[in-house]
């Protein structure tokens, strides 16, 4: 009995340990099998794109647009260098970042114009009683059924010198003259933050929507002021409402197109515009390709930058 | 001390107002551990929350200390809630949420810090200072949202049904904890409740409410012992209530009759009743069972139920005129034999209503 049962012993033991092995295989081979679809749609969607842009801001511009397969890093020296025609020397040229200094000044003032009109309307809708809720966000993400051209289209409308705005304040006598507010700043950002306002408004009510109101009087009745009650309690806690509502309007507003082009009237080069236009009548290819890359380096690095800011700031409350 | 007077708490406009609290009367005592105890939907929460400043009232006035503060805001009141849910703050750490009344206050951070360790000792949470509240048991968030109301040193604390979220045995362990902070710290408790065990356990003084008024305010024994109606007695504590005749009265006592038995003199809640029929409250247990014929016998009726509970039994006896009533007994009698009932007179309670 005690020979055989030293003999079966390691037998065993190797036994389970293979038996172990082929179900940590198996497991394995599960597990990628569920992944595949994710992975195949980032890849195909995601990173196979943008290795094409990638390779072809390293490429020179074909005459007729596309690419020539020659290596050349022209297009990044182009972003900040003017290269002279004759002796082929280079001159910072600030052009190229005035245009993205333009555009991230935008966007950040769409980001804040909606974070401002957007708070009240999430903590507006987290208030009402739980059956009215639905309807509400049913009336903010209206707009989307629309096509963005066809609002912005009927934007331009409404703020032209003959439009409902300059009628309607000429009728009531408070103008004389039509305002001219189609083709200025202030149109564009009107346009970007009616176009963006949503992206706003659906996270913060995310977060809010969970937010437990008795919190609230806890506050007051711990001696906050409403100002202190907001600041101290409302904001901390939605924040991560509040960061993602910013990136989802800041990120997009810095590549917006349209709305630059038919408010602003393309009278002042946004990064979306002067990208668009690299691939079409500039017949630059590589440099659109790159400053889009550009901008993204820009705003991956400052996304990096705020999302470790905010987490040491989170723990140094432990 | 707190003065509530002629408050009445309207919600609602026109037709669809509904009265939560209709001229209510009270004055807490300072120091004292008051219990607001009555049934949901009766008006005590409001009345709590009145007094802490999340409603104002639609009629009448409110006073610490002999100032008004009826219509002031919650953050202007010296006074602080213990929340039902706790409502502690879940991004802060534990010290910040004690130390939260403080900070608003704008005091200086070295007391801050001071009334934060001295006030997580109070309650025995010293080493959880740094802990988020998130990471705290139910009874351990329960002693945080103490702590975190107690810290600003208010007059009035009003505790709105801190215990109802615990089990049992946290509870009756809670329930000796608060009483123990009332004494350490002489703040005036204005706790809420619907349990009349809790209430008889913990207060100085109790005011029984029920459908928006104030039924009776008394110790707990005179609440238990002297319920002066239907609605009171019944509230608190098993009782039995049978119906007597009123004969008149002489001084203080009520002259009653059982049936046609001798006429007793017994305790009244109120000597501007009428003579007649009346209902009379008597325990469970203060009622000894005697044989039919005995003299002492005050009530006689038929045994038509017992039930055993460990420490004795309960038999329920039905009474000629077809009321039932609770007896508590060590040996019970066998169901439909006939017994007497007796009891001292001075246990005997006769009901305004």
């Amino acid at each position: 009995m005690g020979v055989a049962a030293n003999i079966s012993q390691p037998d065993a033991a190797t036994r389970l340990r293979a038996a172990q092995e082929e179900r940590a295989r198996q497991r394995r081979r599960t597990r990628l099998l569920l992944l595949a679809p994710a992975l195949g749609i980032i890849g195909i969607f995601g990173l196979f794109p943008l290795s094409i842009a990638l390779v072809y801001s390293f490429l020179e511009p074909g005459t007729y647009g596309g690419v020539e397969w020659v290596f050349s890093y022209d297009a990044y020296v182009q972003f900040l260098f003017e290269r002279d025609i004759f002796d082929d020397t280079l001159a910072f040229n600030s052009a190229y970042l005035q245009i993205f200094g333009r555009s991230f000044g935008l966007a950040i003032t769409t980001m804040i114009g909606t974070l401002i009109l957007g708070f009240p309307v999430a903590y507006f809708i987290a208030a009402r009683p739980p059956e009215q809720r639905n309807f509400w966000l049913f009336a903010i993400t209206l707009p989307f059924w629309t096509n963005l051209l066809i609002r912005t289209y009927s934007m331009l409308l409404i703020v032209r010198d003959e439009g409902f705005v300059n009628l309607m304040l000429m009728k009531i006598g408070l103008i004389s003259e039509p305002l001219e507010m189609l083709y200025t700043d202030g149109a564009v950002l009107a346009g970007l933050v009616y176009s963006y306002l949503p992206f706003m408004i659906l996270p913060i009510y995310a977060s809010l929507e969970k937010f437990d109101f008795s919190l609230l009087e806890a506050g007051h009745d711990l001696f906050a002021t409403r100002t202190q009650v907001f600041r101290h309690i409302i904001i901390p806690i939605t924040r991560p409402g509040i960061v993602a509502g910013c990136v989802l309007v800041l990120i997009p507003a810095l590549g917006a197109y349209i709305t630059p082009e038919l408010l602003g009237g393309g009278k002042k080069l946004m990064i979306g515009n002067l990208i668009a236009l690299q691939f079409g009548s500039g017949r630059n290819w590589p440099f659109g390709a790159a400053a889009a890359l550009i901008l993204m380096a820009i705003v991956l690095i400052a996304l990096l930058v705020s999302l470790r800011a905010g987490a040491s700031k989170e723990g140094g409350h432990g | 001390m707190i003065d509530v007077r002629n408050v009445t708490k309207r919600f609602g406009q026109g037709q669809a107002a509904v009265t939560a609290l209709g001229d209510v009367s009270l004055t807490i005592p300072e120091g004292s551990f008051f219990t607001l105890l009555g049934p949901s939907g009766c008006g005590k929460t409001t009345l709590l929350r009145l007094i802490a400043g999340f409603e104002l009232p639609t009629e009448g006035e409110i006073a610490l200390d002999g100032q008004s503060i009826g219509h002031l805001a919650p953050n202007d009141r010296p006074v602080n809630t213990v929340f039902q849910s706790y409502a502690l703050f879940p991004h802060m750490s534990v010290a910040r949420n004690v130390g939260f009344g403080l900070e608003m206050l704008k005091r200086p951070k070295a007391e801050i810090d001071g009334t934060i360790n001295e006030m997580l000792d109070l309650v025995q949470l010293g080493e959880f200072a740094t802990r988020r509240v998130d990471q705290l048991s139910g009874g351990q968030q329960q002693r945080v949202a103490l702590a975190r109301a107690l810290a600003p040193r208010p007059k009035v604390l009003l505790l709105d049904e801190p215990l109802s979220a615990l089990d049992l045995k946290l509870r009756k362990g809670m329930q000796s904890e608060l009483k123990r902070l009332q004494h350490e710290t002489g703040i005036t408790f204005v706790f809420v409740t619907h349990d009349q065990g809790e209430a008889l356990a913990m207060s100085d003084q109790i005011a029984v409410m029920s459908a928006g008024s104030v039924r009776q305010v008394g110790t707990p024994e005179e609440i238990y012992t002297a319920p002066r109606s239907r609605f009171v007695a019944d509230f608190i504590g098993d009782t039995n209530i049978v119906n007597a005749t009123l004969l008149g009265f002489d001084g203080d006592a009520a002259k009653i009759q059982f049936g046609e038995g001798t006429p007793l003199a017994v305790h009244t809640a109120s000597t501007s009743l009428a003579p007649g029929p009346v209902h009379v409250a008597l325990r469970p247990e203060t009622i000894r069972v005697v044989d039919e014929s005995a003299e002492t016998a005050l009530l006689r009726g038929e045994v038509v139920d017992s039930t055993y509970f460990g420490a004795g039994s309960q038999m329920l006896v039905r009474l000629e005129d077809g009321v039932s009533v609770h007896v508590q007994v060590s040996t019970p009698r066998p169901v439909g034999s006939r017994v007497g009932l007796e009891c001292d007179t001075s246990m005997l309670h006769v009901l305004e209503d």
